[in-house]
């Protein structure tokens, strides 16, 4: 028997009634979607897209105007299909009250994790985002960074199937996110679905198998990372040692053949792997 | 079943936690512990009455006033907090129903609410207890009978005080499911109390023959639908006159409460289910 997707929207709206008058706004407009199991799925989009509105509605949040979604196969809304589903919202705010320990207890409570499993849960948990040794510390000390691996060790506790991120990396340094890709990759290497909502197009690039594009409450592109883009009209070859007299010994051989050279250019590394090259074991804790 | 009772109970357990941490608690707290220690010190300007009843009035008033003030801005604020920090994303986006989190959020309130009661009641049995000893030898210094006083009573009332608060605290509950901003739910809170503790004025007009119009229909509405706290007021005749309360009074007070408990935390679930979060 082979399961179903992890998601699977079929034409979803959702309006909301702003101003005194109620007058309509279409957040999501027709969306359809499915979001297979064991996979990164990156959704993406610029700011009011319908992005975080789509994921609401997914999680039973948000009530949709019209279209169905079901998680896991069982309709969105039911909270035993969230009983599967970990969800870290856009800059989370937990209470600061709660040590990061205790957050994450309270969380697999009403996860539930059967009584006598929350702490082996919780240590497992933790130890995942590698804040271990600040765990003790009350939230209201953490820093932006430390807020998203703990918000992430709440939303891992129960061990769920299906994991929904928006935003992870919001506010957090280019170490720490890496951090969090890492942790990203390593649930998807437990065979977890992995929903990803960023602006990071680089880190999605990197850990997204899946890649959707919203524009204005619309789907506007969805399919495999490497399909959507993978250039097949251009080629790239990478030489070494290339002299004047080779180069131009090559442009003629292109030619030759019906080719055209377009450019000559030295590779680049990205900011963010000099980044993190240079700025070697300095994390948050 | 266990299970969501599990959850409500971690939810009201959190919120518990953070009511006490308020400020504004602990303000009330101590203005209340103020107002019934205070009895004992202003007890000469009884104006006649019994001392007595004197100090218990003012206990009783503190715990209605400061009471009251505490479960409809406290119960309202912790909604509110939740919606507004966002933190009930976290919490809903888990298997946990709205009915769960509002039944967590009353249980939490609640439980504060009994620790108000709890240690003002206390601090009243102390000083009721101190000066109806003084009372009690110079009564038997004149061979007068000495004041009747029922600390067994008093427990009675602390918990019929105590109901009260839960039914006000479901009321501000359910109003606050509804509403769009913390303001909105502490007034119309505030007017639902206002309104529960007038009662009796409304059931008089009730019953003077008038024609059948808006007004009489609001009447009969505001009558049969908001519960008539006036009648948790039994404290003269459980502490100081024990014995006094009709047969099947308490029993009735208790049920009617609990049953208003239960409607109005149900009457909060229908119109959060829908809500935005």
């Amino acid at each position: 028997m082979t399961l179903g997707p992890a998601i699977e929207v079929r034409r979803l709206t959702k309006d909301f009634r702003v101003g005194l008058k109620g007058l309509k706004l279409r957040a999501v407009d027709d969306l359809s979607l499915s979001i297979p199991r064991g996979q990164v799925f990156g959704l993406l989009g610029p700011n009011g897209c319908g992005k975080s509105t789509t994921l609401k509605v997914v999680l039973g949040l948000v009530p949709a105007t019209a279209g169905e979604v079901t998680i896991l196969g069982q309709p969105s809304a039911t909270a035993a299909a969230r009983a599967r589903t970990g969800f870290l919202p856009e800059a989370p705010y937990f209470h600061k009250f709660l040590s990061g320990r205790e957050l994450v207890r309270y969380c697999a409570h009403l996860s539930g994790v059967p009584a006598e499993r929350v702490e082996a849960a919780v240590d497992e948990a933790v130890a995942l985002v590698d804040m271990t040794a600040a765990a003790g510390r009350l939230v209201g000390t953490y820093s932006k960074g430390m807020l998203q691996r703990i918000g992430l060790a709440q939303a891992i506790v129960h061990d769920p199937e299906l994991v929904i991120l928006d935003e992870p990396t919001a506010g957090v340094d280019p170490v720490g996110a890496a951090a969090i890709g890492r942790i990203i990759e390593a649930m998807r290497a437990r065979g977890k679905t992995v929903v990803l909502c960023s602006h990071l197009l680089g880190q999605v690039e990197q850990v997204c198998d899946r890649v959707a594009i919203m524009d204005k409450g619309r789907l506007v592109l969805e399919g495999a990372v490497d399909e959507v883009l993978e250039r097949r009209d251009r080629h790239v070859l990478t030489v070494d040692d290339l002299t004047p007299a080779a180069l131009a010994a090559a442009e003629t051989a292109l030619v030759a053949h019906g080719a055209r050279l377009g450019s000559v250019t030295h590779p680049r590394r990205s900011l963010e792997e000099l980044f993190r090259e240079l700025v070697t074991g300095s994390r948050d804790a | 079943m266990k299970a969501a009772f599990s959850r409500a109970l971690w939810i009201a357990r959190i919120t518990f936690l953070e009511a006490i941490r308020q400020r504004f608690f602990a303000f009330l707290f101590v203005l209340g512990a103020a107002l019934v220690l205070a009895s004992g010190a202003v007890r000469v300007f009884d104006f006649g009455h019994s001392e007595l009843k004197f100090i218990a009035d003012f206990g009783f008033g503190g715990l209605f006033l400061f009471g009251s003030i505490l479960g409809v801005v406290m119960t309202a604020q912790l909604f509110f907090a939740e919606i507004e920090n966002r933190t009930a994303l976290t919490l809903l986006a888990k298997p946990l129903s709205r009915g769960e989190f509002l039944a967590g959020k009353f249980l939490g309130a609640w439980a504060v609410l009994g620790v108000f009661v709890a240690v003002l009641a206390l601090l009243l049995a102390a000083m009721l207890g101190w000066r109806a000893a003084e009372l009690t030898q110079l009564a038997a210094e004149r061979r007068l009978s000495p004041p009747e006083l029922d600390f067994a009573g008093l427990g009675l009332y602390a918990l019929l005080q105590w109901l009260r608060l839960g039914v006000v605290v479901a009321m501000v509950l359910a109003v606050a499911a509804a509403a769009r901003t913390f303001l909105f739910a502490v007034v119309v809170g505030a007017l639902a109390v206002l309104a529960g503790q007038l009662q009796w004025l409304s059931q008089e007009l009730l019953l003077k023959p008038a024609e059948a119009g808006l007004a009489h229909a609001g009447l009969w509405l505001l009558t049969h639908l908001l519960p008539n706290l006036q009648q948790f007021n039994l404290g003269d005749a459980l502490v100081l006159a024990p014995h006094q309360v009709a047969d099947g009074t308490l029993p009735w007070v208790f049920a009617s409460g609990l049953a208003y408990v239960g409607a109005f935390l149900a009457l909060a679930t229908f119109l959060f289910r829908r809500r935005e979060i």
